[in-house]
């Protein structure tokens, strides 16, 4: 079922120190929905995995489940050697949602210092995180905006130093980016893999855009409907640091032509919603 | 200074009430006017239309009467007879009131979003008690608190709060069910306390509906004021001089309380409204131009685009 083709890659998934474990885990909601069906995936400490697919293929289910946000009706999740639950409560991972979710009734400061607020970070270190995550996604001369004076590039990057803040292992993203145009899309992505390799953070990151997985990712995870499943995974060796350019290089478009065959032998394409 | 861009259209409607308004009172006081000629009453006028205006006590009173019996009405000021002492009397019961209503508003507002069965346990009686007339149970309530030497100004603002609570109760907790699913899946991700998940999401998110419940619920509080004055002994109010007005028949003094006490609610709602720009700076102007014309202006600053 695991198709991991990389054989250097699935050395690194299969020893003790993966940040993330799926073995076998299905989840079937209440109404009889199979959401997922036997996913099996194993995550290496900094790696960028992109999990694609069609609408009702599972991928935002699985991340959910990795969050603890819901629980699998089976199999075996661990995080960092953990149970997702304990996980969460070890404040193991920042996630970011599809929309921004920033508070209105707080400025783009105050909302980076939200996570600091609840997990009780000393006073004084709050302020100073939250500025330096600030800085990092370039929006430190907007601390004092409300999010309503943000455009929602704006808005996603603000979620993104959110989710940073307390300095998780883990990022897990659910379609950050699937709610804006494509050339704020793009520049997003760039300053994504920026990110990721300034903190050395595993990203977990939900799309259903071929060329965003195929840009951002070290391993495409690509699933299918109908049950929800990981039809197989791709390792993506374009070269790093990625930039404009790397999309449009040959590579580039023969690992994409690899995702839309998988996603197509899945019947991931014939798909209406 | 900020009510003045509503003065121009506020004035312009109140003048066209007025013009509409003014025949209406000659056509309902012509034919009393009529009546008391032809019994021969000693009145300073010959036609009925002359004498329309100048009713000792007219169906509808004349502007001119209105504004005569606001001057006498209004001064003097510290007079216990005139407006301004009563209508602050009213004004801190409904207040008063509000208050208590939002003490009690919370309370079951928390209750019914902590708890499906509280909700469906409590709510029919709530509404149910919304349903009693208020002019039925407001002697009743006065008579009850009396029992136990509550007096005064206190039975009128608890009969206040006894209708301005379910607007209030109602708007807080659509107010914190208001957050998005994301949003609580946020706040779990954080591994936050119930307590901390209200603290930091559901009370911040329910203060704009409860400015909302507040501007409905001060309207229902003011009604209850001066109605519980009304129905009860009471020696100071607006409902008190409605009361008195009646008795001696007075139905220039009544129109004069009555336009003074919408006054006062019109007031009273700017007080909200002014309290809720205050305590909500985050929130949008209203007026979508402002909002682009500011990002506009904000993008050209920063060089974003």
């Amino acid at each position: 079922m695991q198709a991991n083709t990389s054989p250097e890659l699935s050395a690194k998934g299969s020893n003790a120190a993966a940040i993330v474990s799926v073995q076998g885990v299905s989840m079937v909601f209440p109404n009889g929905t199979v959401a997922l069906k036997d996913a099996n995936l194993e995550i290496a400490q900094g790696e960028f995995i992109s999990l694609i697919g069609p609408s009702g293929c599972g991928k935002t289910t699985l991340l959910r489940l990795l969050a603890d946000l819901i629980q699998p009706s089976s199999g075996t999740i661990r995080i960092g050697g953990k149970s997702p639950e304990e996980a969460r409560k070890a404040r193991a991972y920042g996630y970011v949602f599809q929309a921004p979710t920033l508070m209105e009734w707080r400025n783009v400061l105050s909302n980076v210092m939200l996570p600091l607020e609840v997990m009780n970070f000393p006073v004084q270190e709050r302020r100073a995180r939250a500025e330096r995550m600030l800085a990092l996604v370039g929006l430190e001369k907007f601390a004092r905006h409300y999010p309503w004076q943000l455009s929602g590039g704006m808005q996603q990057r603000v979620s993104i130093a959110r989710a940073l803040a307390f300095d998780p292992q883990l990022l897990f993203m659910d379609e950050p980016f699937g709610a804006l145009d494509e050339i704020t899309r793009e520049n997003l992505n760039l300053e994504l893999l920026r990110l990721w390799r300034e903190t050395g953070k595993t990203i977990i990151f939900v799309t259903h855009s071929i060329p965003e997985a195929v840009f951002l990712s070290t391993r495409i995870v690509v699933m299918t409907p109908r049950p929800g499943k990981i039809e197989t995974v791709i390792p993506v060796d374009l070269p790093q640091p990625r930039t404009f350019e790397t999309r449009e290089t040959t590579r580039f478009f023969e690992l994409a032509t690899a995702v839309r065959e998988a996603l197509r032998k899945g019947h991931g394409y014939e798909v209406t919603e | 200074m900020r009510i003045s861009p509503n003065l121009v259209p506020m004035l312009v409607v109140a003048l066209v009430v007025l013009a509409l308004y003014w025949p209406l009172m000659y056509l309902a006081n012509i034919p009393v006017a009529q009546r008391a000629l032809d019994t021969g009453a000693a009145l300073p006028c010959q036609t009925a239309f002359e004498c329309a205006t100048q009713l000792r006590s007219p169906v509808l009173p004349s502007p001119q009467q209105l504004w005569n019996g606001f001057g006498n009405l209004m001064f003097p000021l510290n007079s216990p007879n005139a407006i301004p002492i009563n209508a602050a009397v009213t004004a801190f019961e409904t207040v008063v009131g509000l208050l208590l209503a939002a003490v009690v508003g919370f309370f079951f507002a928390i209750g019914m979003v902590a708890s499906r069965a509280f909700e469906r346990a409590l709510l029919p009686w709530i509404v149910a008690s919304q349903t009693v007339p208020i002019i039925a149970i407001a002697p009743m309530l006065v008579v009850l608190l009396g029992q136990y030497g509550v007096q005064g100004w206190l039975p009128k603002a608890i009969i206040a709060a006894y209708i301005a609570f379910f607007p209030i109760t109602i708007g807080v907790a659509k107010g914190l069910k208001s957050p998005d699913p994301m949003a609580l899946d946020l706040m779990k991700t954080y591994n936050a306390s119930h307590w901390q998940t209200y603290l930091k999401l559901r009370f911040p998110a329910s203060v704009p509906y409860l400015f909302t419940a507040f501007k409905v619920a001060m309207t229902a509080a003011l009604i209850g004021a001066i109605v519980a004055e009304i129905s009860t002994i009471s020696f100071q109010g607006i409902g008190k001089m409605l009361a008195e007005n009646s008795r001696a028949s007075d139905v220039v003094a009544m129109w004069v309380i009555m336009l003074s006490s919408a006054v006062l609610g019109i007031l009273l709602v700017a007080l909200v409204n002014w309290l809720e720009r205050l305590l909500t700076p985050w929130r949008r102007t209203s007026g979508g131009a402002a909002i682009p014309a500011k990002q506009a202006r904000l993008s050209r600053r920063e060089g974003v685009g």
